[in-house]
């Protein structure tokens, strides 16, 4: 049973590259932006449908919610954006492995500070390598 | 234009990581369903504004566009379903850790064949080290976790 759960993250994995590839190609045609465009309203149609029927949370916080924790979408955009955007130049491995990097390095910025609400967790060594590693990976792989 | 490009998304991986915290800290009091739909709906309310000022494409072009191309925002929900599903057997840090891998591995072989009319850029000595790396920065990242969530442990039980 966990063997297939890997399994699952591992598919879930692999549904990014075959969407960066896919909206690179749709970028070409109807505009970079408007590709996000149509990620986010269909997202938010398919998304809204869950909500309908299986959302058991409580939709109601985002009034009470600090503003700042609102701003996930905007900041999503911004990723998606890059992605059309960087894939026609640099193709999907390198524009991966580019984003992998940005993750890993923010994060553990981000959790060694505990900042936006996260646990705090310092940066130890380990942590160091796998960046330094990433980065050869960057070097290698361009 | 290609350093330009991995910057920017470079940027795009640091935004995704912001985005992901405060998801984090957003979902613990209005639940997962609601925070996805909440991104999707700012970002689309975002992007209209973005779009009606800026935009230099052809929106409804959409309609005319191959249904293949348009499939793929069901893979960004399948994404996200597929780690609501893995995360409570696996844990979070496996979970991301063998979706990166997934993410990689494909990476490569799609710009291998030049799958979806994509560069192609074939998967050489060079490349299949990088991926070596790659899995030797995962082994650190597994390891480095699971260091600093020991920590704390010890420090009650001394």
């Amino acid at each position: 049973m966990r063997f297939i759960s890997y399994l699952l993250a591992l598919l879930a994995g692999t549904a990014l590259s075959f969407e960066g590839a896919i909206y690179a190609e749709l970028g070409k045609t109807i505009g970079q932006i408007e590709t996000s465009f149509y990620n986010f309203f269909m997202g938010s149609i398919i998304m809204g449908l869950l909500w309908l029927f299986f959302g058991k949370g409580k939709i109601s916080y985002t009034i009470e919610a600090p503003k700042w924790s609102l701003l996930g979408g905007v900041l999503g955009v911004v990723y998606l954006t890059s992605i059309v955007v960087s894939v026609p130049f640099v193709g999907v491995g390198i524009a991966m492995v580019a984003v992998i990097i940005g993750q890993l390095v923010m994060s553990m910025v981000i959790e060694h500070f505990g900042w936006l609400g996260s646990k705090k967790t310092r940066i130890n060594k380990e942590k160091i390598f796998a960046v330094i590693s990433m980065i050869v990976a960057l070097i290698l792989i361009n | 234009m290609g350093l330009f490009m991995i910057l920017f998304t470079l940027i795009g991986g640091i935004t995704l990581s912001a985005q992901s915290s405060i998801n984090g800290t957003f979902s613990r009091k209005a639940g997962t369903i609601e925070t996805t739909f909440l991104t999707f709906l700012t970002g689309t309310m975002f992007l209209t504004i973005f779009i009606l000022f800026f935009g230099r494409g052809n929106v409804l072009a959409l309609l005319e566009a191959p249904k293949w191309q348009l499939s793929a925002a069901l893979l960004g929900t399948m994404y996200l379903l597929l780690t609501v599903m893995a995360v409570p057997r696996i844990g979070v840090i496996a979970t991301n850790i063998a979706g990166i891998a997934g993410q990689l591995v494909v990476g490569v072989i799609i710009d291998h064949f030049g799958w979806f009319n994509s560069l192609i850029i074939e998967l050489d000595v060079k490349r299949a080290f990088a991926l070596v790396f790659m899995i030797i920065s995962l082994y650190f990242i597994y390891k480095g976790n699971k260091r600093s969530n020991e920590k704390p442990k010890h420090r009650i039980s001394k």
